[in-house]
């Protein structure tokens, strides 16, 4: 008696200190993971597109990873979102509420329907934060491909290395899980969130392409890394509140670089690290905060740049800095100009127009779309942005007109039939007259590409 | 009818005698030319041979040849004379905006060894005509003295290269003699000559990949080249930046008559036509009053030559058609400069540099001309090591700007004779990075 009752004991105590066994824990978790499908729209085509998100609230919020869309792309060319739980043939509607600078997400919202089935993954959060330990056994869920229904499987493996580059990024031995989806330790506690940006590739054995080098194959559906949980849930709140992900924070300082161990010792910046600002840009908060081209930060806050490896993550840091804070706000930089180091206070800005955020017209007799002209277009082309004036092909419609006129994408154009475009409107109107006119039988166009310009003539008929 | 045929026959004797004297006086004036060159590459200096033509023009010895052949980076010129004697020469000076080089032989040697040669004499090349017999004469792949045969296939051929001369610019001020005439490797430099053996043009270059096409310097342009450059050394030119580019059937969008006036394609940004307010789209009409016409691609090396020709730091009146008005406008030209640079060495670093140029500088949007570009690293030295790379442009060193060649020989003089660490900084693509060089 007094052994059963012992043996009885045992048995309870194990139960206490072990988790559910796998296929309960996969079958609760199975609740926070979807794929997402939408269409990208551009001028001739219209492609779907497939993404793994994961749940992160009651009201059906779900995030993916910044690669779901292709950056060129405005949010209104992303149409007919739907959410498709795992296994399941049927997608349900949702919107697209935009990205996040800081964490890069994409954000989705999915419709009513579904949301009671659905589980945040905030409920499988560990109750402290603890960063996985090296050998440690993870897993995490896998979905095939659409005609399969999404169907879930499973992946798993072991911590190979944990690593800021510069969020916390656990690396394993092999997959753990769908780039976007969670990863979970033994017990079920959600540890991170798969990186997309960690594929692996395999050379395909004994099979050559014509040129004779090796086929690699690179798995995209699966991921090897993730981003460890206090890199997720402390930013899960981050819902933008307009599909442009404003307001974006902006510093100014612009083709920032990082100096190697060897260069900071030369400097004297031992166990730090530092950057090099090649350019500031052109009314900035940097500029007006009167910083320079060449100067080398060294500290954000009075708290020096860590030195991360490799020397090419600070970069990614100090963009993080400035990312996570809102427009208005001050930034204290400590700088070396020559031998002298100086503190400069930035009032951080507001993100001049974005790409993402031109105006823009498609002329489909032309086969072009013309884009405004934006800040970003003035930094790339190394031109002066105020005074700034012309389009951008933003799209050239192969082997149409003005392809054929040799006009290419991203070509800056100045003059529309020998009359300078001063803003998006007055281009937009003169190729929208062009195009109406079907008596028309030619126009010309001035372009510029890398500095040079030359006379296209763009034939019509 | 019979009479006819004798006097036809009697003509082709004749054109045979005047060929054989003629043509054995030019053949005896073909030189092969063995030249050894440095270069400073991979960061490292590095010698190479190769083999070209040439021909002899006057009593003296000067020999005309490719500026492919024998430019400044030759360290020995060594001539094959049609007799087989060998005799060393020296660069007078060359151009390779036209792919030309003076040589001139060692004469004390040919004194001393008492060496004869003959000279050969230039034709008039405007005066070919497209099917005309031509023969081409040199030492192709190193076969000394090989004449073939071809026609004038095209007697203004326009093609511009902007690395053509080994890495440098050509083509933009002549038009070039292209012919049938076989053209191989080694041809380069030597003489496209009449059947009476009078140099009508300098073989060139030809198509790789293709059959009888042949490219060669026309005698025009030539006899121009020579005269300057034995007389001055080197070539000056005037530049005032701006492309022109062919009307082509553009004449009706401009409003303007057939044959008339000259499209300014682009305009180089700070140059002097830059800086009077000349934009591309312009229609250039005349130049210091001179109409110019610039209807075709092979017109434009003549209106070219043309600004090219005016003094360094002239005025030249351009007339301006912008829209429906025309009006002057006067540029101060500027010397022209090649986009490459001088190049060095530096052996302790592993670090093969160039000097930027004015023209460089604005091809790549610099601010200006400061700095050398990185043009070869040799694997384990310490340019290598600290991670330049080919395509950096160092713009300073120790803090000081790199603002000519001499400058960062100086501080690789400091560092041979006392190794301590150098700061580079240096730009790729506009990202500016700093750099460590150690011993």
């Amino acid at each position: 008696m007094n052994y059963r009752r012992l043996f009885l004991l045992f048995i309870l105590t194990c139960a206490a200190g072990r988790a559910a066994d796998l296929p309960t824990l996969w079958a609760e978790r199975l609740k926070s993971v979807v794929a997402v499908e939408f269409y990208t729209e551009t001028e001739t085509e219209r492609r779907p597109t497939v993404s793994y998100g994961t749940v992160i609230d009651r009201n059906g919020t779900i995030i993916l990873p910044s690669i779901a869309v292709n950056p060129r792309m405005t949010p209104d060319q992303l149409k007919e979102f739907r959410v498709y739980r795992p296994g399941s043939s049927t997608g349900v509607p949702a919107v697209y509420l935009g990205q996040d600078a800081l964490t890069g997400w994409h954000f989705v919202r999915v419709a009513e329907s579904i949301r009671s089935e659905l589980t945040p993954i905030t409920v499988f959060a560990a109750k402290q934060d603890v960063e996985p330990a090296m050998a440690e056994e993870v897993w995490g869920i896998g979905l095939r491909n659409k005609d399969e229904d999404f169907t879930p499987y499973l992946l798993g493996s072991r911590i190979a290395l944990v690593q800021s580059l510069p969020q916390r990024t656990a690396i394993a031995l092999q997959e753990v899980a769908g780039p976007g989806l969670p990863v979970f330790n033994r017990a079920g506690e959600f540890i991170g969130l798969a990186s997309s940006s960690f594929g692996q590739s395999f050379v395909q054995f004994s099979r050559m392409d014509r040129s004779g080098t090796p086929v690699i194959l690179v798995n995209v559906e699966e991921s090897s890394a993730f981003q460890v949980a206090t890199e997720v849930l402390p930013y899960l709140g981050r819902v933008p509140t307009n599909v442009f992900g404003r307001p974006l924070a902006w510093l100014g300082a612009d083709g920032l670089q990082p100096v190697d161990p060897e260069v900071a010792k030369f400097l004297h910046l031992e166990s730090q690290s530092a950057v090099v600002v090649s350019d500031v840009l052109e009314d900035s908060p940097a500029e007006k905060a009167g910083m320079k081209a060449r100067d080398i930060i060294l500290a954000i806050d009075g708290k020096p740049l860590p030195r991360l490896k490799p020397d090419r993550v600070v970069v990614g840091y100090l963009d993080r800095e400035v990312e996570r804070r809102a427009p208005g706000s001050p930034m204290t930089l400590t700088v070396l100009r020559g031998e002298q180091k100086q503190e400069l206070t930035v009032m951080l800005g507001d993100e001049p127009r974005l790409m993402s955020e031109a105006a823009r017209k498609y002329f489909d007799r032309i086969g072009l779309t013309a884009r405004e002209f934006v800040y970003g277009d003035a930094v790339g082309l190394r031109v002066k942005a105020k005074g700034a004036t012309g389009v951008i092909a933003h799209f050239v419609k192969p082997n149409g007109p003005a392809s054929v006129a040799g006009l290419r994408t991203d070509d800056w154009i100045k003059e529309i039939d020998g009359v300078e475009v001063t803003t998006f409107a007055a281009a937009a109107q003169k190729l929208g007259e062009i195009e109406a006119d079907l008596q028309r039988a030619e126009f010309v166009m001035l372009v510029s590409r890398g500095g040079e310009t030359a006379v296209l003539r763009v034939k019509l008929k | 009818m019979l009479k006819f045929a004798v006097l036809g026959l009697a003509f082709a004797v004749s054109a045979q005698a005047a060929m054989t004297k003629g043509f054995n006086q030019l053949f005896d004036a073909v030189v092969r030319i063995d030249v050894r060159e440095v270069a400073f590459e991979d960061g490292a200096k590095r010698f190479s041979a190769s083999i070209g033509s040439g021909v002899i023009l006057s009593a003296d010895g000067l020999i005309l040849t490719n500026a492919h052949v024998a430019s400044p980076r030759a360290v020995e010129l060594s001539v094959t004379l049609a007799s087989l004697e060998r005799v060393s020469a020296k660069l007078v000076g060359w151009d390779h905006w036209t792919d030309l080089a003076v040589l001139q032989l060692d004469q004390a040697e040919i004194k001393r060894r008492g060496l004869k040669f003959t000279h050969a004499e230039f034709g008039d090349s405007n005066r070919l005509f497209v099917g005309q017999t031509v023969y081409a004469v040199g030492t192709p792949f190193g076969l000394t003295r090989t004449a073939t045969r071809g026609i004038i296939s095209n007697n203004n051929r326009y093609f511009e290269d902007s690395n053509g001369v080994n890495g440098y610019e050509t083509g933009a001020f002549n038009t070039w003699l292209q012919t049938d005439a076989a053209i191989n490797p080694g041809n380069s430099g030597g003489p496209l000559v009449t059947e009476d053996g009078k140099v009508i043009g300098i073989s060139s270059r030809g198509y790789l990949g293709a059959n009888n096409l042949g490219f060669a310097i026309p005698a025009s342009t030539a006899m121009r080249v020579v005269q300057a450059l034995v007389h001055d050394g080197v070539i000056t030119r005037s530049y005032i930046g701006i492309v022109p580019s062919a009307l082509q059937d553009l004449e009706s969008f401009y409003a303007l008559a057939l044959n008339t006036g000259v499209l300014v394609g682009s305009v180089d940004p700070g140059s002097p036509a830059a800086r009077v307010g000349l934009r591309a789209g312009d229609i250039l009409l005349a130049i210091n009053g001179a109409k110019v016409d610039g209807r075709f691609p092979e017109q434009l090396p003549p209106i070219q030559n043309l600004i090219a020709s005016a003094p360094i730091g002239s005025p030249i009146t351009l007339t301006i058609k912008r829209g429906p008005q025309t009006s002057d406008y006067t540029v101060v030209t500027e010397k022209l400069e090649s986009r490459v640079g001088e190049e060095w060495v530096l052996e302790k670093w592993g670090l093969s540099v160039r000097k930027v140029s004015r023209t460089f500088a604005r091809v790549n949007q610099l601010d200006d001309s400061t700095g050398v570009l990185v043009i070869g690293v040799q694997p384990g030295f310490p340019a290598d090591v600290a991670g330049l790379s080919r395509g950096d442009i160092i713009t300073k060193i120790n803090q000081q700007p790199v603002a000519s060649l001499e400058m960062i020989k100086g501080i690789h003089a400091t560092y041979v004779a006392k190794p301590e660490p150098v700061l580079v900084e240096a730009q790729r693509n506009h990202q500016v990075s700093l750099y460590v060089l150690k011993p």
